[in-house]
């Protein structure tokens, strides 16, 4: 009964979500249909819920990917954790999205502007609930004739991370569909002023904080789950991620300019159809199967054919439209050479070049294979290298850009006003590893210095801007300092991360990086759904207790599978990382122990972006922000 | 002048063309089909305890003078009684040898496996540590590879043999290794 009801939602959604399309001619209509559209798939996604906490296994979703031993919580997860569930999701937070824009930016915009944008979301979500209810109908039912019990979640996906990593991700991702409704508006009625670009803002920045953040949450699950101790792997699903959320910080500072200045409109367009077209594909990449990786579990070609057509239809038609509609946004540009305005747009140049690089890198397998010539895979060493200097640049401009004037700036002030900073953060971007007897490398001295570069110059814009002081202000200087905080945790961790694999006996003891752990106890325990044995360590640090560790090594009773589930001991400097290899016969483990040094600054940095894009929106009004649109 | 900027802003979609040229036709081709590093390499060496036969043992000097189909497997794979019901029609296939390497499983269990569902290995190896199949790059269970008169790795296939799979792409490298002079 549930799952009829469930299909009989998304097919009303789904009709709502055609009637939305017609808005441009029926305006009520359309905004009457969006929030209908949102009660249903709400009821939609409900239903499934219910039915993971019902074990209801008629719904072959359901049997594929819980078991009546899952823990609840876990339930309500996996009915987003495979294909089908994740598509609804999609579909429903599109919908959120459309809904969220009616009710804050609905009023404030011209009517021609605000059909248009409802217009190309109800075309969305038409192709994609349609997408949803052909190819991946998460209620569709088989009635087998002998009992029997789900297949169970993916061991890896059992973990908190998942109830909020494809979330935020699929937060961030879809909502990049507003921007580019907006750029689609824009397109169509020749017109983009500062005041489209000060009411698209929110919705450039509130899906870019939750696609950092969900980047960041993905890298966590990584670290704790797969066992390797890396946080980021360039696996093509991490930069299926990655890609429009560097092509989303460009158009962040070109609106930026655009608002401000009136400016770079025809860059600021190109860049948000940019942007979602890259959300676009990252979907279309992780469920195509077409890339072979840890995250794509699940594949189906006639879902890449349709994935991909649609793909090609919405952007392949903005495009157009933006080729031949872009000559009325031409401007003579004013503003000197040195200047915000060129600092920006360097910025946004240089993103958008790391957004190739790492696209580049990611679809060359495809195109060679395409191509016949051969089989090959990018890895690390290409991304790191390539990466780098750009990702070093971009710091570089990050210190300046905040103190540079718009229309124009002399370079001498600029460099009276920085050169303290910049000298104090090359001297400490040597002596610090240094003074604590660490390895001095070339490229660990340049991160450090950079890093250390950013506070310093965020730190001088924040003291002699106090007086008006704005929360996007405040917003940059968290987001940069993130930023800063970041990349010193990536740099301090590539240079000084220590493992080794040993074999240890119950009682012995093995040292890494000044710590010394001694194997004291393995204990066997049953839970519901998994035996795991768990192994304590001891941990020492010049002979004095700094803690314990517990690794384990379950037994998942649906699976039948080894999984390992490493230990961690972390503090604000650094963490140890113990993972549990194989019981060797003679009573022996294998162990690999990892010392990852402010590997937690990496994550605290992602969120610092997510913190500075919500802050923004905090209730406090903004001098000059609110007059209506006349 | 004008021309130009005119072609400068289709420039975009043009190349959007070209990048959906390419996943389109990225779709058509088997992403299961990994390249690995060993692929016309000497297979890596082992020295492993044969299952039926505790005390003997076997090597990569087997895999001289035959065409050999090494298939990975494991009883707590699922999949791999699905793949073994078709490994058993290939058995009697003309010069073709088909290694079993048991993969990170329990002696007891592989044996009353293979008496369950059928026995189409000509010899199975015995990797009960999982070091050999790190060695060989082994990413989970099954795999196949078709070792060569040499000892040489010239194929590599992950997940489970079907018959469609080895008609279009296996059976036509064996013919082809058949007609290569040791």
């Amino acid at each position: 009964m549930l799952p009829e009801l469930g299909n009989f939602a998304i097919i009303l959604a789904l009709c709502f979500a055609i009637l939305q399309s017609f808005t441009p001619r029926f305006v009520q209509l359309g905004t009457v249909s969006a929030m209908a559209q949102l009660g249903f798939l709400s009821l939609a996604m409900l239903i499934l819920i219910i039915n993971f906490i019902n074990d209801d296994i008629t719904v072959l979703y359901v049997r594929e990917h819980s078991h009546y031993l899952l823990p609840i919580l876990y339930k309500i997860g996996a009915a987003w954790g495979g294909h089908e569930g994740s598509l609804l999701l999609w579909c429903l937070i599109l919908s959120a999205w459309t809904f969220a824009f009616i009710v804050f930016s609905g009023k404030n915009l011209p009517r021609s502007t605000y059909s248009i944008i409802i217009m190309v979301l109800g075309l969305l979500n038409t192709g994609f609930i349609t997408f949803l209810f052909i190819t991946s109908n998460p209620f569709k039912q088989d009635f087998p004739e002998t009992p029997i019990v789900g297949n169970d979640l993916t061991p890896l996906l059992q973990d908190p991370g998942l109830l909020f990593h494809p979330p935020a991700l699929y937060v961030g991702y879809i909502g990049f569909a507003i921007p580019f409704a907006f750029a689609i508006a824009a397109l169509f009625n020749g017109k983009l002023d500062k005041h489209w670009a000060r009411l698209c803002k929110p919705w450039v920045i509130l899906p870019w904080a939750y696609l950092s953040c969900g980047i960041v949450l993905g890298s966590w699950w990584a670290y704790r789950e797969l066992g390797w101790g890396g946080w980021w792997f360039w696996d093509p699903v991490e930069n299926a991620s990655l890609l429009p959320w560097l092509s989303a910080t460009a158009l962040l500072h070109s609106l930026i300019v655009s608002e401000k200045r009136n400016v770079f409109k025809g860059w600021t367009l190109l860049l948000a159809i940019i942007t979602f077209g890259l959300s676009l594909m990252g979907t279309f990449l992780v469920r195509s199967g077409i890339l072979v990786s840890v995250h794509a579990f699940a594949s189906d070609p006639a879902r890449g054919v349709f994935l991909l057509s649609f793909l090609a239809m919405i952007i392949g038609i903005a495009f157009f439209l933006y080729a031949i509609k872009i000559k009325h946004f031409y401007q003579q540009p004013q503003f000197n050479l040195i200047s915000r305005e060129t600092a920006l747009l360097t910025n946004s140049v240089v993103l958008l070049t790391a957004m190739a690089t790492i696209a580049l890198g990611t679809l060359y397998p495809i195109m060679l294979d395409s191509l016949n010539l051969e089989k090959i895979s990018v890895g690390e060493p290409y991304f790191n290298i390539i990466i780098t200097p750009i990702i070093l640049f971009l710091l570089l401009m990050m210190g300046f850009a905040p103190h540079m004037h718009w229309g124009r700036q002399s370079i001498l002030t600029l460099w009276k006003k920085l050169r303290m900073s910049m000298l104090l953060s090359i001297v400490l971007g040597i002596t610090i590893p240094w003074m604590l007897g660490f390895k001095i490398y070339g490229l660990t001295c340049m991160g450090l210095a950079l890093g250390i570069w950013v506070i310093l110059s965020t730190a001088q814009f924040c003291l002699t801007l106090t007086s008006h002081l704005t929360l996007h202000h405040l917003a940059m200087i968290i987001a940069h300092l993130g930023i800063a905080i970041l990349v010193l945790g990536i740099t301090i961790n590539k240079s000084y991360s220590e493992e080794r694999q040993v074999k240890l006996f119950l009682n012995e003891k093995t040292s890494l990086a000044g710590y010394e752990l001694t194997f004291s106890k393995i204990d066997e325990i049953h839970k519901p759904n998994y035996h795991t044995q768990i192994a304590t360590f001891l941990i020492h640090k010049n002979f004095k207790k700094a803690g314990t560790l517990k690794a384990e090594q379950r037994v998942y009773l649906s699976h039948d599978q080894l999984f390992s589930k490493p230990g961690i001991h972390y503090n604000a400097f650094r963490d140890l990382y113990l993972t549990l290899g194989t019981l060797h016969t003679d009573g022996s483990w294998s162990i690999r122990i990892y010392y990852k040094p402010c590997v937690r600054w990496i994550w605290f940095g992602g969120f610092m972006l997510l913190l500075g894009g919500l802050i923004t929106f905090l209730p406090i009004k903004k001098r000059g922000l609110k007059h209506a649109y006349h | 002048m004008h021309i130009i900027r005119t072609v400068k802003f289709t420039i975009p979609l043009i190349l959007f063309v070209i990048i959906i040229g390419f996943l389109w036709h990225g779709l058509k081709v088997n992403p299961g089909m990994i390249p690995s590093p060993l692929i016309s390499q000497p297979a890596p060496e082992f020295k492993l305890p044969q299952l039926f036969y505790p005390n003997e043992t076997t090597s990569n000097d087997d895999f001289i003078g035959h065409i050999t189909l090494f298939n990975v497997w494991a009883t707590w794979c699922n999949i791999c009684i699905e793949e073994n019901d078709f490994l058993l029609k290939l058995t009697n296939i003309e010069n073709l040898r088909i290694m079993g390497l048991n993969y990170k499983d329990d002696v007891a269990l592989a044996k009353q496996w293979l008496h369950e569902h059928g026995n189409p290995y000509h010899v199975v190896a015995v990797d009960s540590s999982g070091n050999t199949g790190i060695d060989w790059g082994v990413y989970g269970t099954p795999e196949t590879f078709i070792i060569d008169k040499k000892g040489i790795i010239r194929y590599k296939h992950i997940g489970p043999i079907n018959a469609a799979i080895w008609e279009k792409t296996l059976y036509p490298i064996i013919v082809q290794l058949r007609n290569e002079t040791l």
